[in-house]
């Protein structure tokens, strides 16, 4: 590789680039600054619009880049990655601004410079992980995600809930990527190869072993399962997400698990991948991935619903309603063709909103009342109608009801698994939307039904967190009727595809 | 059995029996000084392989960095208050039963499979030179992403070790 | 080389269970660690051992990072077992429940 070819790859990376000078900035800027800590806020959202700026030119655009050895590279730069890579940005964009005004993050603002330096690692790490098709990148990437959110889980002053998280994070953590690291090895004794493409290319010949790459296939599939927190690997989810600081929380469930799912889409769809017959993907003898992708959302969603029946503290039912959805999204990638692929395009813009809707909702209370149990909830929905009504919005969203956004998200998925002629999978999905039901209309109940104990309390949003939260409520209200564009955005993204 | 053969032996069986003590010793330090051992058996391995720098980069790092840090973490955690160096063990028997099965499914497997080989295509001579291209020409994008993952590193460790 | 390449996975097979065994069976957060640092290493061995008989340098350099990574995930590691320590007195993992497992 020369140098000009390594040049040539530099505008590949142009969103990366400007993440990793936003992190060193931000440790710079913490330096400089020692009384006004609330201008990193302001640094860190530039850092996130600037990148966002530059991945907006990455939609349709299709090459590879820092090729290792032939002319497939290790990067892929196409329009789902850019999708992908927009979505994590929005997150964090939302997530900046909840960090504003969450008492987590304010009670701990001498470490506010490493916050946001760790948070730019980690979307840097998410946006390597979108775009990888080296197995080396994948695994290197995925660690310096993992890395950073073990620390984030514990940043805070709440110490022994919090350093309970990040142990727990840790621990699982470590475990499934050591797991990954073996099943990548196999991988690499069986094909010589680290790049994805090549693996497929290798894979192709009929004398490739087959139990070996199933137990291989299986052994990475840990490590993308630990990140998506599907159901066998889902056990650090509620803990974690419980006992992390909520900004940290309502982060990790949407961009972790969305660059999760870009992993696994690409691990699936290039290496394993035959040919594609009118949008279904034929995939290689050697792993049936459809049983597997099939039994493991059965078992996600219907165990993330029904361990949320049984939960007081919002956070925690919501971590498990974030496995559930998981679970759906699951479903859709086990329909394996294109639509499957746009149905959990689609359903991933909705969830952002929503979900990271609850989690604002949920924190803007708990800075108040200083709890996030259930029955510390009840009857707030009066004390505040507008936080009230958008919490409601944002539940029947979640739950999949018209006619919000939730509803749209599920219904493509639906569609995707009827045209599969995958009928057992898709009641078992309505049922599994029945049973969320009873767990999010029980925090409804307990908001609008209930009678405030003690004296009543004063909940006021201020200006700038009803803009953020209105930001929030109108895509999840507007997408549910008008999603045309939504859809054909999804299309389009998908139709130029790297591969 | 020539000499290669008994040397393989040798570190295998240092590498195996303390990976097995590093599991089953109660004691936290026996626990890291057969761990250890362990990591100095596989650097042997890797000399046999023709792995040279990678040898000499497994003692550098694991023994001169990890092993350090673990031992750091034993002595910090255990001397403040005196809490016993003893520990349990939980789950015998579930896990033994797990771990019995895939081992064999394991076991069987890397054994039973045709691995491709090109024979020793690897020269005698060191391997430092080439391992620099590749890292410096093909592997530059990560390279310089270890670079940031270090520094996260060391951001986080400081963030979180800080009161 | 006489040596069969089994032999070499059928050692790092070996110490990968036996990492698994310990995270599985221990109950200190630092053996468990240890642990995790067996099975990393024994995927490195597994690398290791393709990439010469493939003959490709690509398992040497991966094995590389791989240490490094080891590297940066103990130091992180250790210092979140630390400040569990600080607050809590201990590093069973049994008795660190605040949170439901």
């Amino acid at each position: 590789m020369e140098l000009k070819y390594l040049f040539n790859s530099l505008p590949y990376i142009k969103p990366e680039l400007i993440l990793a000078a936003s992190l060193v900035i931000i440790v710079v800027a913490d330096l400089i600054i020692t009384k006004k800590k609330e201008l990193l806020h302001y640094i860190a959202l530039a850092g996130i619009i600037a990148a966002g700026y530059f991945v907006l030119e990455q939609f349709s655009m299709n090459a590879f880049a820092f090729s290792s050895s032939g002319n497939k590279g290790m990067l892929t730069v196409d329009s789902m990655g850019a999708f992908f890579k927009g979505l994590v940005l929005t997150a964090s964009f939302f997530v900046f601004l909840f960090s504003f005004s969450s008492n987590e993050i304010n009670e701990s603002r001498s470490k506010l410079g490493e916050y946001y330096a760790l948070l730019f690692g980690m979307i840097l790490g998410m946006f390597f992980m979108i775009s990888a098709s080296d197995l080396i990148l994948v695994y290197v990437s995925m660690e310096l995600v993992s890395l950073s959110s073990y620390v984030l889980a514990g940043i805070t002053k709440q110490s022994l809930r919090n350093s309970e998280a990040s142990l727990k994070y840790l621990i699982y953590g470590a475990v499934s990527s050591g797991i990954m690291l073996f099943g990548i090895s196999l991988i690499f004794g069986i094909t010589g190869s680290t790049n994805l493409y090549e693996i497929n290319y290798i894979l192709r010949s009929p004398e490739t072993n087959r139990v070996i790459l199933l137990l291989a296939g299986l052994l990475v599939f840990t490590g993308i399962g630990y990140k998506i927190s599907a159901a066998p690997f889902h056990f650090w989810t509620p803990d974690v997400y419980e006992g992390a600081p909520i900004t940290i929380t309502a982060f990790l469930s949407v961009a972790s698990k969305s660059a999760g799912f870009v992993l696994l889409i690409r691990f699936i769809k290039v290496a394993f991948i035959q040919n594609s017959l009118n949008g279904y993907w034929q995939l290689l003898p050697a792993v049936d991935w459809k049983t597997i992708l099939l039994v493991l959302s059965i078992l996600t969603m219907t165990l993330g619903n029904f361990a949320a029946l049984w939960q007081d503290n919002l956070k925690r039912m919501l971590a498990y309603s974030s496995i559930a959805h998981a679970g759906y999204m699951l479903a859709a990638m086990a329909v394996l063709s294109n639509q499957g692929l746009i149905a959990i395009l689609i359903y991933f813009a909705i969830y952002l909103f929503m979900n990271l809707g609850a989690f604002f909702v949920v924190m803007l209370i708990s800075n108040k009342i200083g709890s996030e149990e259930i029955d510390n909830f009840d009857g707030l929905g009066y004390a505040s109608p507008f936080l009230g009504v958008s919490f409601a919005i944002f539940l029947v969203s979640l739950t999949g009801l018209p006619p919000t956004a939730g509803f749209i998200g599920k219904l493509y998925i639906f569609i995707a698994l009827v045209d599969a002629k995958m009928f057992l999978l898709s009641v078992i999905m309505v049922l599994n939307s029945v049973v969320s039901l009873y767990y999010y209309m029980r925090v409804l109940k307990h908001l609008f039904l209930r009678k405030a104990e003690g004296a009543p309390i004063e909940l006021k949003v201020s200006f700038p967190n009803a803009v953020v939260l209105l930001m929030l409520v109108i895509p999840v209200l507007v997408l549910g009727l008008y999603f045309t564009p939504l859809v054909e955005f999804a299309k389009n993204s998908i139709s130029v595809l790297g591969f | 059995m020539n000499l290669y053969n008994i040397i393989f032996y040798l570190f295998a069986a240092i590498t195996l029996v303390s990976a097995f003590f590093v599991v089953t010793t109660r004691n936290v330090i026996y626990s890291a000084f057969n761990l250890l051992l362990t990591f100095f058996g596989v650097a042997g391995i890797y000399v046999l392989l023709g792995a040279d720098f990678l040898a000499v980069v497994q003692i550098i790092v694991y023994v001169g960095g990890i092993l350090i840090l673990l031992l750091f973490g034993v002595m910090l955690t255990n001397k403040i208050v005196n809490v016993q160096i003893r520990t349990g063990a939980t789950q015998i028997l579930p896990a033994t039963i797990a771990v019995g099965a895939f081992s064999g499914i394991l076991i069987s497997l890397l054994v039973n499979t045709e691995w491709k080989k090109v024979g020793t295509a690897l020269p005698g001579a060191s391997t430092t030179a080439n391992l620099g291209m590749l890292m410096m020409n093909e592997y530059i994008l990560i390279f310089e992403l270890l670079g940031i993952l270090l520094l996260v590193a060391l951001i986080g460790a400081a963030t979180i070790a800080r009161k | 080389m006489t040596i069969p390449i089994e032999y070499y996975l059928i050692l790092s097979g070996f110490m990968f269970l036996t990492g698994v065994v310990g995270v599985l069976t221990r109950r200190n957060a630092i053996v468990v660690f240890m642990s995790i640092e067996l099975m990393l290493n024994s995927a490195d061995l597994t690398f290791v051992a393709f990439s010469s008989y493939l003959g490709n340098s690509i398992g040497q350099v991966f094995v590389f990072f791989v240490m490094t990574v080891a590297a940066a995930e103990a130091a992180v590691g250790l210092a979140i077992i630390i400040a569990v320590f600080r607050n809590k007195k201990t590093v069973n993992i049994d008795e660190i429940n605040i949170l439901k497992w």
